[in-house]
């Protein structure tokens, strides 16, 4: 649970999460509802809403995770069309791609990437601070949607 | 006589000419995600040309694409699902299943499951069941992209499914069948009438074990891909004479079933299943259950 705050604030927001509705299997959670609570029993392979995974100290989120802090006042960029499609294919964010900032602009901090609809397509790192530099890479990707193609061809 | 040629026999005999059919690419918008007009509207600014499938809710066929429809923003984001048209059938059969508690007993790899969480609106409770691990790594995949909520998946066997302790409002048997060669090229070759009767008997297994666990007033909706009568219009007919179940007039697209089966004559009401041989679609076979004495 502390692994989820502790990745959320990250994004200089918080969200909050019941935990008595927090679901802890092995290294991953998931947040259930009162109808799931009710029926679920042990053994499962995936229930209600994947957060994330915990895994050797660090936490990798979900994207429904993820969406749940878009929705919320926090760091975020909003890219153009063609940086919305290169996000996705795994690459940086370039400085002329990106048409909005809001919340943090300094080097270090995490910030959701954003289309021009508002969608989350992932997350990255501020690579250097936004209001200084004029081009080149700014943003690095750490997690984006395009995962899960790569999970599709991992999997079959 | 070659397999293919026994089994194009068989299909006259029961009443169709074999041809060979390419249907084409079919999705479904997830209407929690988005509306429907936004996401046709976006994927046709990218040069997708969709029809709207007739019969379907939510369904557009792809008349033209010049790259995959599984890789654009859209589907990422999961506002729309790749389903073959017939396949998106079966969920819309249930009569209301919002707040219900259903079981989607062969569940992998999820769409007809991401369809049916639509069709609740993420209320309720899915139970979701398959076998292969790996399977269930797709059906979880499918599960968070296209933002899922009321779904509990578990590696068991449809046939335990009494072992969750759970009776069901509405049950989905999307059973494991013997498919058909319109989505496999190389079906003839791989297929042999005895492949058929013993999907045949693991399917009866299947339905013995969701009349156990359905509730009194509940519904199950059987379907496979399977043009084969031994694991359609056969199983049903075996289904209403062994399990205290009775076939419900559905509404669908799709032809009445056969009630004659190779000179065996059949349930009178298996008429009300419905027999899609391919064409526009693929072929598949589909029919709601209902407990016998609590028919609507």
């Amino acid at each position: 649970m502390n692994q989820i705050k502790d990745f959320v604030s990250r994004f200089q927001t918080r969200i909050s999460l019941d935990k008595n509705l927090i679901l802890k299997r092995r290294d991953t959670y998931f947040l259930l509802n009162d109808s799931l609570k009710r029926l679920i029993s042990k053994d499962i392979f995936y229930a209600g809403t994947y957060l994330g995974k915990a895994k050797r100290g660090k936490f990798f989120p979900s994207f429904n995770l993820l969406r749940m802090i878009a929705g919320k006042k926090a760091n975020k960029v909003i890219v153009d069309k063609k940086t919305e499609w290169l996000f996705i294919c795994g690459r940086d964010i370039f400085k002329q791609g990106i048409t909005e900032v809001m919340g943090s602009k300094k080097k270090g901090d995490y910030t959701l990437i954003l289309n021009q609809h508002g969608e989350c397509l992932g997350f990255g790192k501020i690579l250097c601070n936004l209001d200084k530099v004029k081009d080149g890479v700014v943003i690095e990707n750490i997690s984006d949607i395009g995962d899960f193609l790569r999970r599709e061809k991992q999997h079959g | 006589m070659s397999d293919k040629k026994k089994f194009e026999t068989r299909y006259e005999e029961l009443g169709w000419e074999y041809k060979d059919v390419k249907p084409r690419q079919a999705i479904r918008i997830n209407s929690i995600n988005a509306k429907e007009v936004v996401v046709t509207k976006r994927l046709r600014s990218l040069g997708i040309e969709l029809e709207k499938i007739p019969f379907l809710k939510n369904g557009y066929s792809i008349r033209k694409s010049k790259f995959s429809v599984g890789a654009t923003s859209e589907y990422l984001l999961g506002l729309y699902s790749i389903q073959e048209a017939a396949a998106q059938i079966p969920a819309t059969l249930f009569t209301e299943p919002k707040d219900n508690v259903v079981l989607d007993a062969c569940a992998a790899p999820g769409g007809k499951t991401v369809q049916l969480a639509d069709l609740m609106q993420n209320t309720g409770a899915i139970i979701a069941l398959d076998i292969e691990k790996r399977k269930l790594t797709a059906l979880s995949n499918h599960l968070e992209r296209c933002h899922v909520r009321n779904t509990i998946v578990y590696q068991i066997d449809a046939r335990q499914a009494s072992r969750l302790k759970v009776k069901f409002d509405r049950i989905l048997l999307d059973v494991s069948y013997s498919g058909n060669f319109v989505t496999d090229k190389d079906w003839f070759k791989k297929r042999t009438i005895k492949d058929v009767k013993r999907n045949a008997r693991l399917q009866r297994e299947i339905l013995t074990e969701a009349a156990k666990v359905l509730k009194d007033d509940g519904e199950i909706v059987y379907a496979t891909c399977s043009l084969e009568p031994e694991e359609n219009e056969l199983n049903i007919d075996w289904t209403i004479k062994n399990l205290k179940l009775q076939v419900e007039k559905i509404s669908c697209y799709g032809e009445k079933a056969l009630t004659s089966v190779f000179g065996k004559k059949l349930d009178s009401s298996i008429e009300h299943c419905r027999r899609i041989w391919p064409g526009q679609t693929q072929g598949f076979f589909v029919c709601k259950l209902k407990k016998r004495g609590c028919a609507q």
